[in-house]
This record gives structure tokens, sequence and C-alpha cells, in this order.
């Protein structure tokens, strides 16, 4: 190893790596993060709910290293709250929530929101989710990767859900041809091993 | 059944306005059940502080967010390397207001729901 390389290895020590998951509410952003942190520490982060907005705040794991050989990534993990441009309480009656808590719901997703876009100022890297079952041309989608290029912080945008019929992570691909897309079912933990390969190579 | 306001925002009226001001005026007009339709887009940063905005406006029973849809076209670089896509419209209303939007690649089409707004 060369005194350049020593330095550099120095330095990436001392720099802590946050990366943050972000996304539509419901893109499985807390079943990956569990994913991960089950994967290398044992142990889960937060609850995952098939009723939108249910991470409400910004859940954080500290010190998670992943390892492949020679390669290693030291970082925390930011499960941030899924981002939308409207929370209407209804749909979550739908879901047989009371009328109460179903408000109580959507005015905490309002704030949650908030906290996640504040976080932008704070990742070193993002992955994001995107349900690979849905329409990824949306505002969401485009509002994040627009402020990640402005802010230079790397990205990889995870097409999950591939385990079902209709997932079709090309469509991803097709409409961000200039960014990294990596198909995973967060559920099963299908390619996972693929992310954590693009992850070392972005991340470190 | 009450009328749909539609407002047209030419970018000129834009071109000296804050971030801030900007945001807050479609926002007002939005929240009264206007729908924006504005010449232009807004930068990444505009994007995220519009979000953040209706968020901090929502009220659970009265105002329950908006529905963002942009209109592009391809404008390649001068060099012609990079085809980049530069927004033309941006239609801004309220997410129970605009019901059906379909999207081709050049054609946006919208129907509103009067009963809601
Ligand atoms: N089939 C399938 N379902 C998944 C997958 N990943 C997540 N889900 C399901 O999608 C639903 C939402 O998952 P979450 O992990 O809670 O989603 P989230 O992005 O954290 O959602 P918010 O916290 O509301 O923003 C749950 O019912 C998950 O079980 C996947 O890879 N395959
Ligand atoms: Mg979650």
């Amino acid at each position: 190893m060369s005194f350049f390389d020593f330095l550099i290895n120095l330095f990436k020590r001392n720099k802590k790596v946050s990366i943050g998951l972000y996304g539509h509410p419901n893109s499985g952003k807390t079943t990956l993060a569990n994913q991960i942190a089950k994967d290398w520490t044992g142990k889960d982060i937060g609850s995952a709910s098939n009723i939108p907005h249910e991470t409400r705040t910004v859940l954080k794991q500290e010190k998670i290293v992943i390892k492949d050989g020679e390669n290693e990534l030291d970082f925390d993990i930011i499960d941030t709250p899924g981002i939308a441009t409207k929370i209407d309480y209804q749909n979550f009656l739908e879901f047989g929530l009371e009328e109460d808590e179903a408000k109580e719901r959507a005015k905490e997703a309002t704030k949650g929101i908030i906290e996640a876009i504040k976080w932008l100022d704070d990742v070193t890297g993002v992955l994001l989710v995107v349900d690979a079952t849905t329409d990824p041309l949306t505002q969401t989608n485009i509002t994040i990767i627009g402020n990640l290029e402005a802010r230079n912080i790397p990205f990889i945008v995870v097409a999950n859900k591939i385990d079902m019929e209709d997932a079709n992570p090309n469509r991803i691909v097709s409409v961000f041809p200039q960014h990294t897309v990596v198909p995973v079912s967060a559920l099963n933990g299908e390619k996972t091993d693929e992310l954590y390969k693009v992850m070392f190579k972005k991340f470190n | 059944m009450e009328g749909l306001k539609m407002d047209f925002i030419s970018s000129e009226a834009l071109e000296n306005a804050s971030s801030m001001e900007k945001i807050y005026m479609i926002i007002e007009k939005v929240k009264k059940g206007a729908v924006v339709v504005m010449e232009g887009g807004l930068s990444p940063s505009e994007r995220a502080e519009l979000i953040e905005t209706t968020m901090r406006e929502i009220d659970v029973e009265n105002f329950v967010g908006i529905d963002v849809h942009t209109l592009e076209k391809n404008s390649s670089s001068f060099f012609g390397f990079s085809k980049k896509k530069t927004v033309v419209i941006t239609i801004i209303g309220p997410a129970n207001v605009m019901k059906t939007v379909k999207k081709q690649s050049n054609l946006l089409s919208m129907v509103a729901d009067l009963n809601n707004g």
C-alpha cells in the first residue's frame, strides 16, 4: 500500500457514511432496511406495513458493516418516511383504521415527510427504493433524484418487489437510463447480494 | 356545482420572484381550489420546498395536498451529446380536484372532480 492509499484509507475511515432509504410510501424502504440489518447485524430496524405512511419519523441504525472478500462498507442506515405530495386520511379508513387514528396518522405523515426532506442535507448516499409494479416517473422520484444530483450525492435506484408478477424493473431502467438500477426483492432477499456489490462501488 | 378556476402564469411573471414567493403564490391559489398552469418548471430545490410547504399547509378536513404534472420537451445540448428533458409546462392542482390525469408523451389530459373542490 502506497502512502497515498494509506492517507485515502485514513480519510475514509474518519468519514461517516450515512445511507438514506428514500422513496414513495409503501415502496419497501423499511423492508429493505430490515433485510440489510438482518443480513449483517441480525436484528430489525422498524416495522413494515401494507398501510402507507407506516414510517413517520426517521429511523437510524448505526454502524452496519457489510463485507465481501476485500470489500467492506461501514455505514449508518437512515430509513425515512415515504415522500408524497398529498395525504388523504380517508385512504387509511379502507385499511380499517378509526377516523381519529387515520387523522392522526395523516398529521404525523406530513411531519415525517418534512423530516425526510431535511435529511437530504445529512445523508452521504441514497438507496432510492421504487416499487417495480408502479409507474416510476413520479413527482416524488423526480424530486428526490433532482435534489441528489444537485447535491452530488451518489445513489442507487432499487427496483423493488421483483417477486411480484406485474413487476417491471425494465421500465425503471428505461426511464432512468443514466442511473444505476438494481432489481431486488426486499421481502425475500432475492438479488440483495447484487445490491451489496453495487453499494461497495458507489458508497465507498 | 361550482366551476373550476384555472390560473395561467407566464414565465415572465415569475422571473423576478424568489423561490419562496413562487411557492407561496402557487400554494395560495391551489389551496383555494385553483389549478395552476405554469410556463416552465421548478428547480429541484423548489420542488422539494413545494412538497415541504404543502405538508405544512395540509389540514385533514380541507386541504389534502397537491398533484403535480409536467410536460417536457427534448432539448439536445449544443454538441448534441446529452439529451436532456426540459420542463415546458407545470400543472399543479389540489389533489382532490385533479382526479384522472393521463399522460402520453406529448399530451396530458385531466378530468377535474368538481364535487370535491
Ligand atoms: N411482494 C413484495 N412485497 C414487498 C416487498 N418489499 C416490501 N413489500 C411489502 O410492501 C409493503 C410496504 O413495505 P414497507 O417496507 O413498509 O414500505 P415503506 O417504503 O417503508 O413504506 P412507508 O414507511 O409507509 O413509507 C409491506 O406490505 C411489505 O411487506 C417485496 O420485495 N416484495
Ligand atoms: Mg417504512
